[in-house]
C-alpha cells in the first residue's frame, strides 16, 4: 500500500469528520461554479448586447431632435467625408421632412387625439400649416430619405416590433427615382397598394413596397431615395440626421470624438456607447458581484481544508513522528497528507460541480433580477419619448436614419427584458475552470500541512510518552 | 556489533542548559540484549533518540557494524531508520487505520523490502511473535495490549535491522504480559542477530537481559 493510497484510505478514518468537511467543500465549490456559470452567462450576454447595440453614433443638427428644436441641416458632404475616419464601417444619411396637407394627398393613418392637438397647438407658433385653430389639427405625414433603405426595412426587432417587407421591394441606396416604400398603416389609411401612386411636392410617386413594423408611429412613415427627399424638398445636400457605424464596440469612444473633431460644433454627436453601457450597469454590477464571490468561495474553500487539514496533521503529530522512526521520507508522508486533502477536494468538487451547475440558472437569474431592478429605480429619469421620438428597443435593432429615430429614445425597459432571457451553460471550459478551482483549493490547502509535518522531529514520538 | 563513545547531548531551555547525555561510551554485540535503566528524567529516552537518529548528537560517535552515524545526511539518516533500526514504543504505536498485517508491511515498504517477499516476510514475523489467523486483519483497537506490543515487535524485525531500540516496552502492560513480551525480544533478537537495548525502570525487566547499565543524570555506567 503507497502512500496515495494511504492517504485516501485516511480521508474515510473519520466518518463523522470526513463528511462534514466534504459538504462545506461542496458548498464553497458549489458556489464557486455557479458563480462561475452566471460570470459566463453574463459577460456572453454583454458582448452580444455591446455588439448589437453599442456600435453606432448618431449626429443630428445640434439643438434638433425630431420636429422639435431648431439647428441647422448638416451637409451630406461633410457627412461622407466621415467614412475616411478609421473603424468606420458606414455612414448612412437621412433627411426628414413633414408633408402636410398643401404638399400630399396623403392622410396620416394617427388620430389626433389629445397628445397631438397638445403638440399642434404648440407647432402653430411655430408656423405649423397643419393647424387650423385647436381641434382642427391634423397629423402630417412623416417622410424620411434615406441612402440605406435595406437597413431601414430589414432591422431586427425593436420596441415597436419588426420592420418587414410585406410586400414589394425596396428602392437602391443612390436612387433618384420618384419611388417610396411605405408604412402598413399608411398604406391601409390611404388605400395605397404597390404600383399605387400618391402626390408629394407636387411630384407622383410611385409605391415600390409596403412595409410592416407593428408599430403606428413607424408604419405611419414614408421612405424615399435620399436624393429625391433633397430634390423635391429643395434641400439638395441637407441631412437632418446621419449614422456611423464602427466595426467594434471598443472604437465608438475613439470614433466618437474623431466625429465630433470632424464635423465641429454644428452638430450633436450622441452614441450608443453610453446609453448600452448605462442599460449594461446591471449585468455589469451581477458580473462584478460574482467574480468576487468566485475568489471569495475558492478563498473560504481553500482556508476550510487547510484548517481541517492542519487539525488533522497536529492530531496525527505522534502517528507522523513513528512514521519517520520508521524511515518514512518527508516526501513520502507530505504525499499521503496531499492525497487526503485532495480526496476531500475531489469529493467535495463532485458534489459542489452538480450542485452548482443544477443552482447556477436560479443565481443567476435572482442576481439580475435583483440588480436590474435597482438599476432601473435609479434610470426613469432616463426615458425619453414623446413627438418625434422612436421608442425602438436595442436589441440587435439598427435605426433608420431618420430625425424620427433616436438613440436617446431607448428605453431601459426593452433591455431589460434580454436579462431575461439569460442562458447559463456547463461546458468544458467551465469543467476545466473547475477541476483548476479543486486543484488551487487542494494546494492552498495542503500547504501548511506540508510545512507542520516537515517541522515534526521524529524525537517528538518519544517526547510526548 | 554498536560502539558509542563520548556521546553527549545538551538541551538549552530558559531555565539553562540541561545535560541530557555526558560522555556516554559502551558497546553491544550482535544478539546481545541490553538493559538500560535510570529514574525518569536521567536521560533515557534521550540517549535513545540519539542512537536511533530520531536526535542529533552534540558530541560523539554511534559506530553499528562499522558505518558511522554521526557522518549521514538527512537520507542517510532516514535510510538507517528505516533499515537499520527498529523501534518498540512503550505506547505502541501502531498506526490505528491499518491492520497488524499492514503495520509491519508499512515498515518493510520504508525499508525497501522486495514488493513480492513483504507478505511472506510480515506473516512470518507475526507468527513468530504469536500472531496468525484472523488476528493479523484485525486493526490495533482490536487487539489487546499484549498482542499490540507483538505487532510492534514484529514491525520492529521485520526488515531484520541490527539494531533494536525498547522504550519501556512493558510499561503499558500487566506483570505476565510484559514478561513474556521481554522473552520475545530476548528470543527475537537471539534469532535475528540484532542488538537489543531496552530502556527500563523496571529492575525485573532488566534482570533479563545480559548486561545492564544505568543512567543517572546523563552518565552511563555498567552494573555489575
Amino acid at each position: 500500500m503507497n502512500s496515495l493510497r494511504r492517504g485516501i484510505r485516511n480521508a474515510f478514518r473519520n466518518s463523522m469528520r470526513s463528511v462534514g468537511v466534504v459538504v462545506i467543500l461542496a458548498v464553497a465549490i458549489a458556489l464557486s461554479i455557479s458563480m462561475l456559470i452566471a460570470r459566463d452567462a453574463v459577460t456572453t450576454k454583454i458582448n452580444n448586447v455591446r455588439s448589437s447595440t453599442g456600435t453606432t453614433i448618431t449626429i443630428s443638427p445640434k439643438g434638433f431632435f425630431g420636429f422639435s428644436g431648431g439647428g441647422t441641416p448638416l451637409k451630406a458632404a461633410s457627412i461622407d467625408d466621415l467614412l475616411t475616419l478609421k473603424n468606420v464601417v458606414s455612414v448612412q444619411e437621412s433627411l426628414s421632412e413633414e408633408l402636410s396637407s398643401s404638399t400630399t394627398n396623403l392622410k396620416s393613418p394617427t388620430p389626433t387625439g389629445s397628445l397631438g392637438r397638445q403638440f399642434g397647438a404648440n407647432s402653430s407658433t411655430s408656423g405649423n400649416s397643419n393647424f387650423t385653430g385647436r381641434g382642427n389639427f391634423t397629423i402630417p405625414v412623416r417622410v424620411i430619405g434615406t441612402n440605406s433603405p435595406g437597413t431601414a426595412l430589414v432591422g431586427g426587432a425593436n420596441g415597436g416590433g419588426t420592420e418587414k417587407l410585406t410586400s414589394g421591394a425596396s428602392f437602391s441606396a443612390t436612387s433618384h427615382a420618384d419611388v417610396a416604400v411605405v408604412g402598413a398603416d399608411l398604406a391601409s389609411k390611404n388605400k395605397l397598394k404597390v404600383g399605387s401612386t400618391f402626390t408629394a411636392y407636387g411630384t407622383t410617386i410611385t409605391v415600390v413596397g409596403i412595409y410592416n413594423s407593428g408599430s403606428s408611429f413607424a408604419d405611419s412613415d414614408v421612405l424615399m431615395p435620399l436624393a429625391t427627399v433633397q430634390s423635391l424638398a429643395k434641400a439638395t445636400g441637407d441631412v437632418t440626421d446621419a449614422t456611423v457605424s464602427v466595426n467594434n464596440v471598443n472604437n465608438v469612444a475613439s470614433v466618437s470624438k474623431a466625429v465630433t473633431a470632424k464635423i465641429g460644433s454644428s452638430a450633436d454627436v450622441t452614441s450608443t456607447e453610453a446609453t448600452t453601457e448605462a442599460e449594461l450597469a446591471p449585468l455589469n454590477s451581477v458580473k462584478t458581484i460574482s467574480t468576487y464571490t468566485l475568489i471569495g468561495a475558492i478563498i473560504g474553500a481553500a482556508i476550510i481544508l487547510l484548517l481541517s487539514m492542519l487539525m488533522i496533521v497536529r492530531e496525527r503529530r505522534r502517528e507522523v513522528g513513528v512514521l519517520k522512526a520508521l524511515g518514512a521520507p518527508n516526501r513520502s508522508i507530505i504525499g499521503q497528507f496531499i492525497a487526503e486533502s485532495t480526496t476531500f477536494t475531489v469529493l467535495g468538487a463532485i458534489v459542489g460541480f452538480v450542485v452548482g451547475a443544477a443552482l447556477s440558472s436560479p443565481i443567476a437569474s435572482a442576481l439580475v433580477s435583483t440588480t436590474s431592478n435597482a438599476n432601473t429605480s435609479n434610470q426613469t429619469g432616463f426615458i425619453r419619448g414623446g413627438r418625434g421620438s422612436f421608442t425602438g428597443g436595442a436589441s440587435g435593432f439598427t435605426p433608420p436614419s431618420g430625425g424620427n429615430f433616436r438613440s436617446g429614445a431607448f428605453r431601459p425597459t426593452s433591455l431589460h427584458n434580454t436579462f431575461d432571457t439569460l442562458h447559463t451553460s456547463v461546458g468544458w471550459s467551465t469543467l476545466t475552470y473547475a477541476v483548476l478551482i479543486a486543484i488551487v483549493i487542494a494546494a492552498i490547502g495542503s500547504t501548511v500541512a506540508t510545512a507542520t509535518i516537515v517541522r515534526i522531529r521524529p524525537a517528538e514520538v518519544l517526547r510526548s510518552e | 556489533m554498536l560502539t558509542v563513545q563520548n556521546l553527549n547531548k545538551t538541551f538549552r531551555t530558559p531555565a539553562g542548559d540541561v545535560h541530557a547525555v555526558r560522555d556516554v561510551t559502551f558497546h553491544a554485540k550482535n544478539g546481545e540484549m541490553v538493559a538500560i535503566i535510570g529514574a525518569s528524567g536521567s536521560g533515557k529516552s534521550t540517549l535513545l533518540a540519539l542512537l536511533g537518529l530520531l536526535d542529533a548528537p552534540d558530541q560523539g560517535s554511534i559506530d553499528v557494524d562499522g558505518v558511522e552515524l554521526a557522518n549521514l545526511d538527512s537520507a542517510g539518516r532516514t535510510k538507517y531508520r528505516s533499515q537499520k533500526v527498529g523501534f518498540v514504543f512503550q505506547a505502541f504505536n501502531l498506526i490505528p487505520n491499518l491492520t497488524a498485517r499492514e503495520n509491519v508491511l508499512l515498515a518493510l515498504e520504508y525499508a525497501h523490502w522486495p514488493k513480492a517477499e513483504r507478505a511472506a516476510r510480515a506473516d512470518e514475523m507475526l507468527s513468530l511473535v504469536g500472531l496468525s489467523g484472523e488476528k493479523v486483519d484485525r486493526r490495533p483497537n482490536r487487539l489487546s495490549g499484549g498482542e499490540q506490543q507483538r505487532v510492534a515487535i514484529a514491525r520492529a524485525f521485520a526488515p531484520q535491522p541490527d539494531l533494536i531500540l525498547a522504550d519501556e516496552p512493558t510499561g503499558s502492560l500487566d506483570k505476565s504480559t510484559g514478561q513474556k513480551i521481554v522473552e520475545l525480544l530476548r528470543h527475537t533478537a537471539s534469532s535475528q542477530q540484532a542488538t537489543v537495548l531496552v530502556v527500563t525502570h523496571d529492575d525485573k525487566v532488566a534482570r533479563q537481559a545480559d548486561r545492564r547499565l544505568e543512567i543517572d543524570d546523563g552518565a552511563l555506567a555498567e552494573i555489575a
